[in-house]
């Protein structure tokens, strides 16, 4: 059996987790029940987090998994949960010239994005990153010294975050 | 001179004495108590500006003649780069000439009319008017620039507006108002053009003027240089000098915008003398006056200027036959005469002009206010044939106003014959005014000639009617009751006030003091409706001093004025001093001929007159317009021409009106503004779909505009060399690893 | 990751992306719409991930890698999710107050902002 050359066994593994990762996120739209799609995006979210990991972003990595999986997809369970919006027929989906449209157009920015991106870079294949770009330490060190204000910035859109849900969820101030 | 800040307060006084009239007056008035009052308020600041005008024109005089022109400046006003027109003004011959008219006949005029306008409930208001009139009038004349002028200009355009209409409970009133301030719109728009085209010549040789300072439509500062400036250019200076000639056509109302200035006759009777016969109707021959270093460079308009003059004389003193309403005579007296001043402004002898506006401001200013007189003393009747034999009942009146007939009808050595003779004779016997090789200044003045002999006419035949012939015709009234208000309104000069009549005839003018007592004003009936008629049992007595006074002091200025002012060239020297005059002039001598002519001419008008109207009114001018002969009723009509215009302009305007309305409005620019609307209304309607609150479906319009977008983008970048790479080949070796692109495809 | 090319991951990003895209407009379901919208974040992510590993350093060999291209990419991925996170609070907020207001989330019953 003679694979071609850019056939390798990491590209396997590569193909078998983004694999996963796109077939969860196709059932996170395809999916009425709105749990169902909240368990697919938790898969998904997991896959991209391997993947982070495979691409040496451990920090990222673990950080997507805590944030994402662990904070923001609790967040929503228990939302649904809350609204009891997991039982089906809750939202009715009907069918609807939308779902074409949608469709193309969405396929349409795969196909233009992809023919604009994808194609001159083909031949990119070699991570130059420096070693150890990703641990804790780079990130922390850079997050605190180049990016310091951004990082306060975003400090305080959190806050507000949290105020303004709070607001919002509170029957009464 | 030092005391030239002085002039300011011959401005300012009666500003003061309008704003004391417009804020305090009816305060002080109260209940009809504070007339006498507010009266002299109203008179002392016109007569104390007139003391002032005789201290400084006495100081004038002291200085050399060549350097009469003292400039006050007072603030900036307009200053913006190569402009400036600050308030100034200019104490000069002509200048304190028309100032003494103004203030000096104002002031008579005002005392006249706190006996006339004594019933008046609106009394205050009127000397607010009066006052503010004044003022403008002296703005006007002693402005130093143009745009000063312009303001006075308008300000007694806007006087006479309201003055005119000063009784607007009386719809003819205010559309007389209104005529009189439209027509003069026409020349205004004249007199702005010729400013602006003024103003052009002198910015565009702003070189000649090193010391002007931008000030380039001051006097002082283009009087003396714009005569070489326009000496190159005819066809602009004719230009200049017909379009200010537009403007002075307005306001004197010569011939094709005289309509206003009979119908002005609405206004009261102190108004007609001082605005519409003495002072503001003079502004225009003031105009020319002015600058003259213009007119006189242009023969072609000077022609213009004397035939339109002589024209106007002849045509408006044909129409003064027709008439029987005392004032209309005198108002289309004052439109020839002021053709006579026209007739002399054309000739090339300006000062001539002035000279007749001087004499002319006296004899008409008495001649109106001795109608006045008639009118106040005839239950405020204004047509002639209701009078006759007031010289008996009106003694004081019948002997001045006799003055005033015979020096407007130029009897020796009353003062129109000086100044008649004075335009006659410059017209004939100079070639200044010249079209094409014809002398028009010969022929128009023989159009003078004949006009002086009708002026004498009808003067007579207004005289005689009046105070002489034959029987008291007011007693006749219930006789011909029917062709009593039948034809071209005599309006009574009366409307909104109220009679005292009955109060009159208790006791004569002896009983009255100087002014009318407080006491007597305030008995005389306010709220009383009740229109006094004139009829058999009316009984004409003579009016109090306060009115006959000026009537005596303009007898004797008529008497005497002229020919004081004519000795050793007295007036011709004060405006045009020997050495600085412009055109080579030579009067006609006074010799046998022209004296002769004119004295017959006076003679004939007036012996016709006597012919005609002593015994009594003829039956071909009396109630029944159907016994008039064909000429009379013409010149009653005024030939035409005024309903000819009238219906020209108003139905005129009305068929361009509907034109513009249905042709122009309703279907073009409502068809644009409508048609916009529609088409916005119906893309809307087609749109309207997408606005249908549902966020996914606006989310999915965003997306097409995106993948639109894109596919721009991509086609733009499809043109560009494969340059994405170029960040990644740019890394200097030795950093990082080699290429990508080079070990690419293995 | 050896022997893997960039395009594996930009074409897994870009077709994330897309799905999400679709989601989006296609359900109707808001919290399902959110769930869209964190992923076609999330292949943002991924696709900022990817450059940064594969982009050159313009650093020397061995210098410690701050504010360069392979950190810039992985501090924008933690703002993203800063972002994401406070979004997704106050989003559920809103929907919560939606809810209780109307007993509903159909978000084609939603039309407050017809004109």
């Amino acid at each position: 059996m003679n694979l071609p050359e850019w056939i390798t066994p990491n590209l396997g593994v590569f193909m078998v987790i983004g694999g996963v990762a796109a077939l969860a996120a196709v059932g996170v739209v395809v999916f009425n029940n709105a749990v169902r799609s909240a368990l697919c995006l938790v898969v998904s979210f997991f896959m991209l987090a391997f993947l982070y990991f495979s691409l040496g972003a451990e920090m990222i990595g673990i950080l997507q998994i805590v944030v994402y999986t662990g904070a923001i997809m609790v967040l929503f369970l228990f939302v649904i949960m809350l609204l009891n919006l997991g039982s089906l027929g809750s939202v009715i989906e009907k069918k609807d010239p939308k779902f074409i449209i949608g469709g193309a157009m969405g396929l349409a920015i795969l196909l233009m994005v992809g023919s604009q991106v994808i194609v001159p870079l083909a031949s990119v294949n070699q991570p130059k990153a420096p070693e150890g770009f990703g641990a804790p330490q780079t990130v922390g060190y850079s997050l605190f010294s180049t990016y310091l204000y951004p990082f306060e910035i975003a400090s305080v859109l959190l806050l507000v975050g949290i105020v303004g849900s709070i607001l919002l969820a509170k029957r009464r101030l | 001179m030092d005391n030239v800040g002085l002039i300011w307060l011959v401005v300012g006084l009666p500003i003061v004495g309008f704003l004391i009239q417009a804020f305090l007056g009816k305060r002080l008035i109260g209940n009809g108590g504070g007339k006498r009052l507010v009266g002299a308020l109203a008179v002392a600041p016109v007569a104390a500006a007139f003391v002032i005008s005789v201290m400084l024109t006495i100081d004038l005089a002291k200085l050399d003649p060549a350097n009469r022109a003292v400039v006050s400046h007072g603030w900036d006003w307009i200053k913006i780069a190569g402009l400036n027109i600050p308030f100034e003004l200019r104490v000069d011959p002509l200048t304190m000439m028309m100032a003494l008219i103004i203030t000096g006949i104002g002031s008579l005029i005002h005392l006249y009319a706190t006996g006339y306008m004594a019933e008046e409930k609106d009394y205050s208001r009127f000397f607010t008017y009066l006052n503010l009139f004044v003022a403008s009038m002296l703005i006007l004349v002693l402005g130093n620039n143009l745009v000063m002028l312009f303001i006075g200009w308008e300000g007694v355009g806007v006087c006479s507006y309201m003055l005119i209409g000063f009784w607007y409970k009386d719809v003819a009133n205010s559309k007389a108002a209104n005529k009189a301030f439209i027509v003069n719109r026409i020349g205004d728009w004249g007199l702005t053009l010729g400013m602006f085209l003024l103003f052009v010549v002198v910015a565009a040789n702003a070189d000649k003027f090193p010391a002007a300072d931008g000030r380039f439509l001051s006097y002082d500062v283009i009087l003396p240089v714009i005569g070489d400036i326009l000496k190159g250019m005819p066809g602009i200076t004719t230009a200049i000098a017909l379009l200010l000639f537009v403007g002075a056509c307005g306001k004197s109302a010569q011939f094709p915008l005289y309509l206003w200035l009979p119908d002005a006759m609405a206004g009261p009777t102190p108004v007609s003398a001082l605005i519409h016969a003495a002072t503001m109707v003079t502004a225009g021959v003031f105009l020319l006056n002015r600058l003259y270093v213009i007119f006189e460079l242009s023969p072609v308009a000077s022609a213009i200027i004397a035939v339109v003059g002589a024209f106007t004389a002849l045509f408006a003193a044909l129409i003064a036959f027709g008439q029987t309403d005392i004032k209309k005579v005198l108002a289309y007296s004052t439109v020839s005469q002021l053709g006579f001043m026209f007739i002399a402004c054309g000739a090339g002898a300006y000062w001539v002009g002035m000279f007749h506006v001087t004499t002319h401001a006296f004899f008409k200013a008495l001649l109106f206010l001795g109608s006045g007189a008639v009118i106040h003393a005839m239950a405020h009747n204004q047509d002639m044939r209701n009078y006759g034999k007031l010289a008996k009942y009106l003694k004081i009146t019948f002997a001045t106003m006799f003055i005033g007939f015979l020096a407007i009808a130029g009897v020796p050595p009353l003062a129109g014959f000086w100044s008649k003779e004075g335009v006659l004779g410059y017209a004939l016997a100079n070639n200044h005014a010249m079209i094409g090789g014809i002398n028009f200044s010969y022929i128009v003045g023989w159009v003078g000639l004949g006009v002086a002999l009708l002026t004498a006419f009808y003067m007579a035949r207004m005289t005689f009617l009046t105070f002489f012939s034959g029987q008291e015709r007011w007693k006749l009234i219930p006789a011909h009751a029917e062709g009593h208000h039948d034809d071209h309104g005599h309006h009574d000069d009366h409307h909104g006030h109220h009679e005292h009549h009955a109060h009159h005839e208790d006791h004569g003018p002896d009983k009255h003091g100087f002014f009318y007592t407080d006491e007597e004003m305030a008995a005389m009936p306010h709220e009383h409706e009740h229109h006094h008629e004139l009829d058999e049992t009316h009984k004409p007595h003579e009016v109090p001093p306060s009115m006959w006074f000026p009537l005596v002091v303009l007898a004797v200025l008529s008497v005497g004025g002229g020919w004081v002012l004519n000795q050793n060239h007295l007036l011709e020297h004060w405006l045009y001093p020997p050495g600085t005059q412009h055109l080579q002039l030579e009067a006609h001598p006074h010799g046998i001929p022209l004296v002769a002519l004119s004295l017959g001419a006076a003679l004939i008008g007036i012996v016709l007159g006597a012919v005609f109207y002593w015994k009594g009114l003829p039956a071909k001018e009396g109630w029944d317009l159907a016994k008039w002969s064909p000429f009379r009723r013409a010149a009653a009509d005024q030939f035409g021409y005024d309903n000819t215009m009238v219906t020209a302009s108003v139905e005129g305007g009305r068929d361009l009106g509907i034109f513009l309305w249905k042709g122009a409005d309703s279907k073009v620019v409502d068809g644009l503004v409508n048609g916009a609307g529609w088409v916005a209304g119906t893309l809307g309607k087609w749109f309207a779909f997408l606005q249908n609150g549902f966020v996914r479906q606006y989310a999915l319009v965003m997306l097409v505009g995106v993948v639109v977008l894109l596919g721009a983008l991509g086609y733009a970048l499809k043109k560009v060399p494969d340059t994405s790479l170029s960040g990644y080949q740019a890394v200097p070796a030795g950093r990082g690893p080699a290429l990508p692109g080079a070990e690419g495809g293995h | 990751m050896q022997g893997v090319p960039l395009v594996a991951y930009l074409g897994l990003g870009l077709f994330l992306f897309c799905t999400g895209v679709v989601g989006v407009i296609i359900r109707r379901n808001p919290i399902v719409i959110f769930m869209c919208i964190e992923l076609m974040l999330n292949a943002v992510n991924l696709t900022f991930l990817a450059f940064a590993k594969y982009m050159p350093s313009k650093l020397p060999v061995g210098a410690t890698p701050v504010a360069d291209a392979s950190t810039a990419g992985q501090v924008m991925v933690i703002f993203v999710m800063a972002v994401a996170a406070a979004e997704v609070a106050v989003g559920l907020g809103i929907i919560m107050a939606i809810f209780r207001l109307r007993q509903d989330v159909d978000i084609d019953e939603m039309n407050l902002l017809r004109g």
